[in-house]
């Protein structure tokens, strides 16, 4: 009985209708933006939390009554974390329709969409690619939310030059963005001659054991480390670091701006950890930051775990002013992102960008990890 | 010197787990002219089970840390040995006799669905093991010194060979597994059950690999559900160095390869070690195809 009933397609073509009835109350139009994000692949934790993230601003956006009275709709495509996928990914995106979209992470996989996004006619805000090449392009409606790498090798010369070390062992990792980030400071350094490079090599994420690289850069007695790699691999270092009983100053970039390296290093192997990084939420004294972060707790019980889902947060908030001052016309929206914009006050801070579609203004601070594994935003 | 015996143990260390993950590798080989790419993926089952266990049961309250670090890995051990097991009877034998590619493809496949079912169930995020339950002394082994717990991970990695060893040459059960290896339908007309021997082989070969997970879990302290590529890669590989099919080759491709690692990271250069590894691995092929240790060229395709 129960089966007829439900089988019944008349029945069926009623109960979507009163379905479709109820999720467009006003009947208003709908917006649709795009995300690419990874969330599957080597980055899956940083898509999954740019995706929470996302979704959350939208839900928010949606109760408040949308955009210009026009509810979002949030389409996600999981780019894997590679740049073969995220081509799939942005031909997925483009092909329903999206005006603009947010994404990615990763640089190369963010490079891997461009064309696609460009010839497409639609606006792309990336959100953790900082590789500086992507916005040399000349494309007229890319974006990013994130400084890019030039900036930080500056400011990490400038630290390591501040806190008087005088020999410097680089380690990156081979990642496009790891090594630009190390071949930067690595020129800068020599430029500058503010100190010696005593090492300078690779070490292969993914693999747990690097006693072997420890050892051999102990050999050369630096004064302090600089890894322009990931977090996981900077907290399997400073712990067998610790197993070796051998302390040196270690300095680290963005890439390890995440709570994870604690919990890998342990908190007595992380005390004295330093990185440099846009900054977190929590160290923004914005209304929009205060109110973003309640959100966020209240709805997922925890606090965003890095960094550049944030950054994601803050690509929607620029979506959503430019749209509503635009409309969803991607070239009227590109223009205006590049010039007329007011800042926007966005979760990291203002928000505005210059005509390469960079985001102006100076992003990085200095963090240190104290014993109980907190992220002390250092005074410059 | 101080460092390069440094470099050594390093590379030991290494190489235990490269040795213990291998055997899995080249016993499934043996005996089902098969490679079991699903193998790195129930290494990373055992540490995520352990994981598991460790946080569920409370473990770390046990009175000694070594204690309970044996207690988890016999447990994980013997969890994976039934993933083994599920594995061979729905993967495996369904494709026993159809061609040898359906079986490696089916493989491929279960290492596919174990690396995303374990992302579903655990998350994407790297887990963490609890910090302490192993003691923080260290030994002073010719002259340089070494943490505790790397030497007992590699003691117990030679101790589970050892083992194994003793099982497969000196018992009747070991007996009926070379015999399977060397022909099964001879082995089968001797009356030996040869679908409990293949079972058994995909008991004892991811209890092993479980056993290595839980300890890289302990001592490293990061998982992540993907880690089984790269170490089922490298575990791969020291099987073929040593001579794949062949159990005492697998450990000693597994040593080797660690040591190759680390001297190579020590005195050439760390971006290029695995390169090095790999060429040493090219050369070993090409003055022995069969690897260090193998044999039976001729019923090796």
């Amino acid at each position: 009985m129960k089966n007829s009933f439900c089988r019944s397609p008349v029945l069926s073509v009623i109960a979507t209708a009163i379905l479709l009835l109820y999720a467009n109350p006003a009947f208003a139009g709908v917006i649709k933006i795009g995300l690419m994000a990874p969330i599957t692949g080597a980055f899956a934790s940083e898509g999954q939390d740019m995706q929470k993230i996302v979704a959350l601003m939208v839900e928010e956006i949606n109760k408040a009554g949308g955009i210009n009275g026009d509810s979002i709709e949030l389409l996600v495509e999981d780019d894997g974390s590679t740049p073969r996928s995220a081509a799939t990914a942005a031909s997925r995106l483009v092909s329903k329709g999206v005006p603009a979209v947010i994404g990615t992470y990763g640089s190369a996989v963010t490079e891997a969409s461009q064309d696609i996004y460009d010839e497409a006619g639609a606006v792309q805000i990336a959100t953790g690619s900082t590789a500086i090449r992507l916005t040399a392009k000349g494309l007229k409606r890319f974006f990013r939310t994130c400084p890019r790498d030039d900036e930080q090798g500056r400011v990490a010369v400038t630290t390591l030059s501040k806190l008087e070390f005088k020999h410097v062992a680089i380690l990156h990792d081979n990642s496009a963005y790891a090594k630009g980030l190390a071949e930067e400071a690595k020129k800068l350094i020599e430029e500058g001659k503010s100190a010696s490079i005593v090492f300078y090599d690779a070490l292969q994420p993914g693999e747990l054991d690097y006693s072997a690289i420890l050892t051999k850069i102990k050999g050369v007695k630096p004064d302090a480390i600089f890894f322009t790699g990931y977090y996981p691999e900077a907290g399997l270092l400073l712990r067998q670091m610790a197993t070796m009983k051998w302390s040196v100053p270690m300095l680290g970039g963005d890439a390890t701006n995440n709570y994870d390296l604690v919990k890998i290093a342990g908190q007595a192997a992380a005390k004295g950890y330093r990185f440099i990084s846009p900054p977190m939420p929590t160290d923004i004294d914005s209304p929009a930051a205060k109110a973003f972060l309640a959100a966020y707790r209240a709805k997922y019980n925890s606090l965003p775990s890095s960094i550049w889902s944030v950054i994601a947060g803050d690509a929607f908030t620029v979506l959503v002013s430019a749209i509503k001052a635009k409309g969803t016309n991607p070239s009227a929206i590109a223009e205006y992102m590049h010039q007329g914009m007011p800042a926007v006050d966005g979760l990291t801070g203002k928000i505005s960008f210059d005509d390469k579609g960079d985001r102006k203004g100076d992003l990085y601070r200095l963090y240190e990890i104290n014993g109980k594994g907190e992220f002390i935003l250092q005074k410059n | 010197m101080e460092e390069f015996l440094q470099q050594l143990t390093n590379g030991l260390a290494v190489g235990g787990i490269y040795a213990l993950l291998a055997l899995g590798y080249t016993m499934v080989y043996g005996i089902l002219r098969l490679i079991n790419f699903a193998h790195g993926d129930l290494f990373t089952l055992g540490a995520y089970l352990g994981f598991t266990l460790l946080a569920s049961l409370g473990l770390s309250g046990l009175a000694s840390g070594l204690l309970a670090a044996g207690v988890l890995i016999l447990l994980s051990m013997g969890l994976v040995a039934v993933a083994g097991f599920l594995l061979e009877r729905v993967a495996y034998r369904p494709l026993r006799k159809s061609d040898r590619l359906s079986a490696v493809v089916s493989a491929m496949g279960a290492s596919i669905f174990f690396q995303n079912a374990l992302m579903l169930v655990y998350g994407a995020k790297s887990q963490v093991y609890p910090d302490g339950i192993l003691p923080e002394a260290s030994l002073i082994l010719l002259g340089t010194e070494v943490p505790l717990t790397r030497f007992l991970m590699f003691a117990a990695s030679l101790a589970l060979m050892c083992l194994l060893y003793w099982f497969v040459n000196r018992t009747r059960v070991g007996a009926a597994i070379r015999a399977v290896a060397i022909d099964q339908d001879a082995a089968r007309l001797m009356g030996i059950d040869v679908n409990r021997i293949i079972s058994l082989v995909f008991l004892i070969g991811p209890a092993l690999g479980g056993a290595a997970g839980v300890m890289i879990g302990l001592y490293y302290g990061q998982i992540t559900h993907d880690m089984g590529f790269t170490f089922g890669l490298k575990a791969f590989i020291a099987a073929i160095l040593g001579g794949i099919g062949n159990i005492p080759g697998a450990m000693l491709g597994g040593m080797l390869l660690g040591i190759i690692e680390a001297l190579g990271a020590a005195y050439i250069s760390i971006a290029w070690k695995d390169a090095i590894a790999f060429c040493v691995l090219i050369l070993i092929l090409i003055f022995r195809p069969t690897g260090l240790l193998g044999e039976r060229v001729a019923d090796k395709v």
